[in-house]
This record gives C-alpha cells, sequence and structure tokens, in this order.
C-alpha cells in the first residue's frame, strides 16, 4: 500500500495536497461557529448527488414532467424519499445560508482583507436562491406553474430589457415545454455550474486569508483536521438528521395536481421567498423586483468598507439583524393572512383533492400519453363537482358548501343536496321544521306552498311515526348505489303506508297512469328521474307552472346531456355528511 | 500551480527568439485572439437558439379567432358575472399542437345584449383573480388587488396598474363568442401579449 502511494505521490504530489489541504492552522483552536461553510458544501453536495439521481427519472416536458415526478414519488423504489431529501435539502441550504452569513458579519470576517470572498459569499447565496426558484417549477404541478408566473412575470420589471429576457426564460409568450426545458438547464446545468466556480474562488480565498478568528480566543491553536473537521462532520449529521426527519415526516416532498392554465390556483412562494411576496402587497412591483434590491444589493457590497470602523461594523450586523427581521415579520404577516382567509384555505384543500384523485386514478388506469392534466380534465367525479359548483350552488349547497367546499356567500335558497334522496335526507324533508328550513325548501316558494303549510305542518303524532316509513320507500326508488334495496315484501307494506294510512299518492304519483297535481315520484332520485328533472323541472311531471326559479338546464341548453348526466351521477355517488 | 505555469511561460518568452517588439507583440495579440475565438465559439454558437423565443414571437400580432364559448343563456342579463373556461381549437406549445384545450378562463358579465369579458388573469402579476358576490367585486389572493364590478381599479391602495383586462365579444346564434387574448402584466397599458 505504502508503495502505491509513495508511486502516486511521485506522480501526482498527492501527499502535499493533502496536507495542505488538512493541515490548515486553526487560531484559538475548533469551534462550533465555524461550522456553516462546511455544512453548505455538505449540502450543496447532497443536491447535486440527489439531483442527478433524479435526473435519471425525470423527463422536462409538458406532458411528462408532472408525470415523471408522479413516477419518481409513487412508483419508484425509494424515490418518494430521494425526492424528499433533494427538496428538504434545498430549504436547509437556505436557514444555513442565513446562519452562514450571520456568523461572517457579527464576527466581522467579512472586512479587509476579507472583502472580495464577501462577495463572492453574495453571489453564491443570489445563485442558490436561483436554485431554488427554477427548482420549484420542474415538477410542473399548479403550485409550481402559477408561482413561477408570478416569478417570470416579476422579471419584466427590469428596466429596457425585462420583456425580452422574460420571453428568454420563458421561452415564449406562454408557459410551456420551452419554460420547463430552459428552467431544466438553469437548474440542473448553468447555475450549478456557477455555483462550483463561484465556491472554488470562495474557498480558495478563504484559505489564502485563514479563519478570521473572533475573539477571545478560548483554546490554544490547533489544526483543521482532525478537530474542526469533527466539528463540522457533527453538525453535517445534524442537518442530515433534521432532512431525513423532515422527509419521514411530512412522507416525502408534495406533489400538488398537475400545472393547467384554466384551472386556477392562489400562487404562493416558498416559504423563504414569502417575505418578497407580502411585499409586493405594498408596494409596486418595480420597486419590489428591481428598486429595493439593487438598493440593498449595492449597500451590502459597500459593507466590508463600511465596517471599517466599529461603528461601521456595528451599522452592518444591526442591518442585518433588521433585514432578517423585517423578512421574518412579512413572512409572518403572509402566513397568518392566508390562515384567516377561509377562501385560501378552501382554495388549498381543493388543490389537494385535486392532486390526490389525480394520483388516484393514476394509480389505477395509468396515464395517457396525453399527460396527468387530462385525467382530471375528463374524470367525471371532478367535473360533477365543478359543473355543481359553476351550476347549481349559487341557490343549492352540497353538504353547506359550493361542492368543492369553497363557502359561498349567497344565502342558501334552495335544498341541500349532499345525499339527495337518500333515506336521512328524505326523512329530514318529511320533518315540517326542516322542510321549511333553509336547508331545504326555506328559501323557495314551497315554504308556503300545500305540502308545507297543509300537509306536513297538519300531521298528528301517530302519523309523524309514519313518515321515516314513506321516507324509506322513497329512497328506495332512487336505487342509490350506496344504499341497500328493501325486499320486496317491505316494499309491499311500505306502499300500503303510500297509498292508505297517509294518503300521499292522492297529489304524488308512483306508478300510476293518474295525474296528480303535485311532482310524480315514479322513480324519486333515481339517476332517470334526476336527469328529467334538471332537464325541464317545468315538465307536468315535475312541478310544471309551480317551479320556483329552477332552470330547465336540459330544455335550454344551459348544460349538455352529457353534463347534466355527470352532475347527477356525481350527486347520486355519495350519502351527504349529515 | 500557477506559479510553476508562469515559470514555464518566462522561459517560453526567452527561448521563442523575437526579432522584434513589435512582432511579439502581434504574437501575443494574435494568441490573445485565437484563444478569445475559441472559448467564444461554443455560446456563440448557441445564441440563435437562446434568442429563438424574442425572434418567433415579435412581429405583427396575427389576427386573434373568435371562440366559441357559452350558449347566451347560461348569463343572467343582470350583469352577473359568471366564470367559463375557453377552449381553443388549436394552440401552439413548441413540438406539440393540442386540439380543443382549455388555454384560460374569462368572466363573462351581460347586460341586455351586450357582454363583456374579463380576462381571469391579475394584470398585476398573472394570479387568477375571484369574482366576489357578497361585495360584487373582483379580488386577486394573491396580492390583494381588487377591481370594480366594471373591472375598474377601484382602491388606491390596489397594486394592480390597471384595471382588468376586457376581450371583444359578440352574440351569434344564441352563443357568446370572444377574441381571447393574454396582455402583458403590470404596466398601465394593455398590450397584447405577442
Amino acid at each position: 500500500m505504502n508503495k502505491f502511494l509513495d508511486w502516486l505521490d511521485d506522480r501526482s504530489g498527492i501527499r502535499s495536497i493533502v496536507k495542505e489541504a488538512l493541515y490548515e492552522k486553526v487560531p484559538g483552536g475548533a469551534r462550533w461557529r465555524y461550522v456553516w461553510g462546511s455544512c453548505l458544501t455538505f449540502a450543496f453536495f447532497t443536491q447535486v448527488v440527489t439531483g442527478t439521481l433524479l435526473w435519471m427519472s425525470y423527463s422536462p416536458s409538458a406532458q411528462t414532467a408532472w408525470e415523471s415526478v408522479y413516477f419518481i414519488q409513487y412508483q419508484m423504489w425509494g424515490g418518494w424519499f430521494l425526492r424528499g431529501v433533494h427538496h428538504y435539502m434545498a430549504q436547509a441550504m437556505i436557514v444555513l445560508l442565513v446562519l452562514h452569513l450571520m456568523q461572517v458579519m457579527i464576527d466581522g470576517a467579512y472586512r479587509a482583507p476579507r472583502e472580495l470572498n464577501f462577495w463572492f459569499g453574495i453571489a453564491l447565496m443570489g445563485v442558490t436562491l436561483a436554485l431554488s426558484l427554477t427548482g420549484y417549477l420542474l415538477p410542473w404541478d399548479q403550485k409550481g406553474y402559477w408561482a413561477t408566473a408570478v416569478a417570470t412575470n416579476l422579471i419584466a420589471e427590469v428596466p429596457l430589457i425585462g420583456p425580452v429576457l422574460q420571453k428568454i426564460v420563458v421561452g415564449g409568450v406562454e408557459y410551456g415545454h420551452q419554460t420547463i426545458t430552459r428552467f431544466f438547464a438553469l437548474h440542473a446545468g448553468i447555475l450549478p455550474a456557477t455555483l462550483i466556480g463561484l465556491v472554488v474562488v470562495h474557498i480558495y480565498l478563504f484559505r489564502k486569508h485563514g479563519i478570521h478568528v473572533k475573539e477571545p480566543r478560548p483554546k490554544r491553536d490547533s489544526y483543521f483536521w482532525p478537530d474542526q473537521i469533527l466539528k463540522d462532520g457533527v453538525a453535517c449529521l445534524a442537518v442530515l438528521l433534521a432532512v431525513v426527519f423532515l422527509t419521514l415526516f411530512f412522507k416525502g416532498a408534495p406533489l400538488g395536481p398537475p400545472a393547467d392554465p384554466s384551472n386556477e390556483f392562489p400562487a404562493r412562494p416558498e416559504w423563504y421567498f414569502l417575505f418578497l411576496f407580502q411585499l409586493l402587497k405594498y408596494v409596486p412591483a418595480f420597486w419590489g423586483a428591481v428598486i429595493i434590491p439593487i438598493v440593498l444589493g449595492l449597500l451590502i457590497l459597500i459593507q466590508p468598507f463600511i465596517g471599517s470602523s466599529t461603528k461601521g461594523h456595528q451599522f452592518n450586523v444591526g442591518f442585518w439583524w433588521c433585514l432578517l427581521a423585517g423578512s421574518a415579520g412579512l413572512t409572518f404577516l403572509a402566513f397568518s393572512e392566508d390562515r384567516e382567509n377561509v377562501n385560501h384555505i378552501a382554495a388549498v384543500e381543493e388543490a389537494e383533492w385535486q392532486a390526490n384523485r389525480v394520483i388516484q386514478i393514476a394509480q389505477e388506469d395509468g396515464i395517457p400519453p396525453t399527460g396527468a392534466v387530462t385525467l382530471l380534465r375528463e374524470d367525471r367525479e371532478n367535473r360533477g363537482r365543478r359543473i355543481f359548483a359553476s351550476q347549481c350552488s349559487s341557490c343549492h349547497r352540497y353538504n353547506g358548501h359550493d361542492g368543492r367546499g369553497y363557502l359561498v356567500s349567497d344565502e342558501q335558497s334552495a335544498p341541500e343536496l349532499a345525499g339527495f334522496a337518500s333515506v336521512n335526507w328524505t326523512t329530514k324533508l318529511l320533518n315540517y321544521d326542516h322542510y321549511v328550513s333553509s336547508e331545504y325548501f326555506g328559501g323557495t316558494a314551497f315554504k308556503d306552498g300545500t305540502m308545507a303549510k297543509k300537509v306536513l305542518k297538519k300531521y298528528d303524532d301517530e302519523e309523524k311515526k309514519l313518515l321515516p316509513d314513506v321516507a324509506r320507500l322513497l329512497s328506495d326508488l332512487a336505487e342509490l348505489p350506496y344504499q341497500e334495496q328493501l325486499s320486496e315484501d317491505e316494499k309491499e307494506s311500505l306502499l300500503d303506508i303510500y297509498y292508505d294510512d297517509l294518503a300521499c299518492i292522492d297529489c304524488h304519483d308512483i306508478d300510476s297512469e293518474g295525474e296528480g297535481s303535485a311532482p310524480d315520484l315514479t322513480g324519486y332520485g333515481s339517476r332517470k328521474w334526476m336527469i328529467d328533472f334538471i332537464n325541464n323541472p317545468e315538465h307536468e311531471r315535475f312541478y310544471g307552472k309551480k317551479n320556483d326559479r329552477m332552470p330547465a338546464y336540459g330544455r335550454d341548453k344551459k348544460l349538455s346531456e352529457e353534463e347534466i348526466e355527470i352532475v347527477v351521477d356525481w350527486i347520486r355517488s355519495k350519502p351527504g355528511e349529515f | 500551480m500557477s506559479q510553476s505555469n508562469s515559470n514555464d511561460q518566462e522561459s517560453l518568452k526567452e527561448s521563442s527568439c523575437c526579432e522584434t517588439d513589435k512582432g511579439r507583440r502581434l504574437v501575443v495579440a494574435s494568441t490573445i485572439g485565437v484563444s478569445a475565438a475559441c472559448a467564444i465559439f461554443p455560446f456563440a454558437a448557441g445564441v440563435t437558439s437562446i434568442l429563438d423565443p424574442v425572434k418567433k414571437n415579435s412581429g405583427s400580432v396575427a389576427e386573434v379567432p373568435w371562440t366559441k364559448v357559452t350558449p347566451v343563456v347560461n348569463l343572467p342579463d343582470n350583469g352577473k358575472p359568471a366564470k367559463f373556461e375557453i377552449i381553443l381549437s388549436k394552440v401552439k406549445d413548441a413540438w406539440t399542437t393540442y386540439k380543443n384545450v382549455p388555454a384560460g378562463a374569462v368572466y363573462l358579465s351581460r347586460k341586455g345584449e351586450e357582454v363583456t369579458a374579463y380576462s381571469l388573469k391579475c394584470p398585476h402579476l398573472g394570479c387568477a383573480v375571484d369574482y366576489r358576490s357578497k361585495t360584487n367585486d373582483y379580488f386577486c389572493p394573491c396580492h390583494n388587488s381588487t377591481f370594480g364590478i366594471d373591472g375598474s381599479v377601484t382602491d388606491k391602495n390596489s397594486p394592480s396598474p390597471r384595471g382588468l383586462d376586457t376581450m371583444d365579444t359578440k352574440i351569434e346564434n344564441e352563443y357568446v363568442w370572444i377574441k381571447f387574448q393574454q396582455f402583458r402584466p403590470n404596466i398601465a397599458e394593455k398590450i397584447p401579449l405577442s
């Protein structure tokens, strides 16, 4: 072995290189405050390795980006872990950057003769933030798509060349294939290469000037190896454990629904950009994206000179504390505003629903070459709730919301439809108090109609006891997929109540020829009954002239036949949350 | 390493005998020129492809086609806005051409025979605005831009530099048609993206 090393050293001078690298003097002994640079190097190393491994399965295009990330996340052995480590290490890097920077500021290590190295450090911070920003878009999910739309619109704020620059970065006017390919080239090629170049100079300059010692020196001088390296290693291990913990705790990185320009999403950047996001609520984008960063940037660049006096140094340190506190304050404001915003919460839940749904379909049926976005667009369940939200929910409700979970600001003026025609729903309907409540017909003309005033209100206690049986009978007609059908005998006995005891048949037909004065209940709540009803509630079988505001969706072509079927199937698919 | 290199260069200079200073300068200049050309060449080769999106989309704006949106009956004639997806018959994205895909959405508001279309994209930074029926206005959930029911900026503190973007519409054969466009964000003027 020694012989081989001798040979190698003779040809390469490896021994002196290693010696120079390891036996760097650490004046005042190894200290924990020097670990951040090594942690950042470790973090970047992790990103290069995990990123390259992710690259092996990632495919940058509008039809394959989300799909390949889905594959990594849900199909590949351990893919979720790999992606999780990459995701959370990126966030750890931001935290480490701040720690490293603050250590350098507080210790005064940015001052002469280390000005140049300080500037390289600031440049490295910029490149790291750019890596985060470009990485965010690559999964091509709604979150990345809409947040990047905002970020790239900010590029247009650059004076003179802004719009052209934006086109170059986006790869055109609209977001698409070229946006992903360009962002990927930036994220996996240009930016890491730049970062490596800068880091080499950064470390070279660091070595040239040596460690800047914070006085007083606690111990005797020691060497980088092994004293400081042990501390660095322990710190890196702590970073690693934190990242692994986050990955396991959150079960990997999140993946939203696939990007869809016609499906809005409340764009929020990653948490470390939230301060900028919040700032844009208060100042014009030109200030937020150009003037403020330039002024702050210039100030930061001359800080080594400002810091040459004690007062100047104190100013610099105070400046960074203020900048951090300001960013933390804005971040807190952004979080608390969103937490109090019910619409935002509903939008986030809706996106989660879509993500879960598309992943479920992808796992059951697979993803077609047209991409996962078409899975959601064609999914009958997704379409059902969306049709309900856009067409029905201004009067009706679904479990109290608009079908997707959003609260509706209009007053509810027609019945709740979750679990429509189920035993529970129908039992409540036949209870006078519920019938005239806003949950059912309280917001309609039927509140004062014959059924309410002359029938339900007039029943005595004995008759009221029979109503749940009528509800069971009616609900049976609906043939709901989640309810068991009654046996023939049961049905017979319930029909007796319907015909004789309560004489419902006097007004509501069931399987009879006559024309009752109230809606025909033959096949009530069944798929066909509902389709016919929504098609034209003014038909004689239903409300006829007594119809109160319910539009004839099919007759007036407000919805296509297919759309009516979809919304009916959706309403009938699940029981309500009673 | 760098030191030994410069030593080598020194010795090279000495060994390669030069007749005149002028001649040496020429050699140095040529060396720098040739090396620079070699170094720049790979970058220069890629300039056009990087700038391709700028070239492709500049020039005159092509005539925007009419796109069918929805039957008129789906719009209440009291001006209350409703949101509609815009399905374009043809959308090109680099090497893919999509047929009949949703390319965006608009709010349509009808008063009698007149339909106004408001872009869903906030003119501030491009998030999707919401119609709020409670306050009868539009609100952007990103940076809190607010717009009146007529799309105008009503609040001084609203960050958007202009009102919601409108697009040409017409009613034909009981359907609403639109010339669907996107506009440059965050400037006071309304300029179509091209």
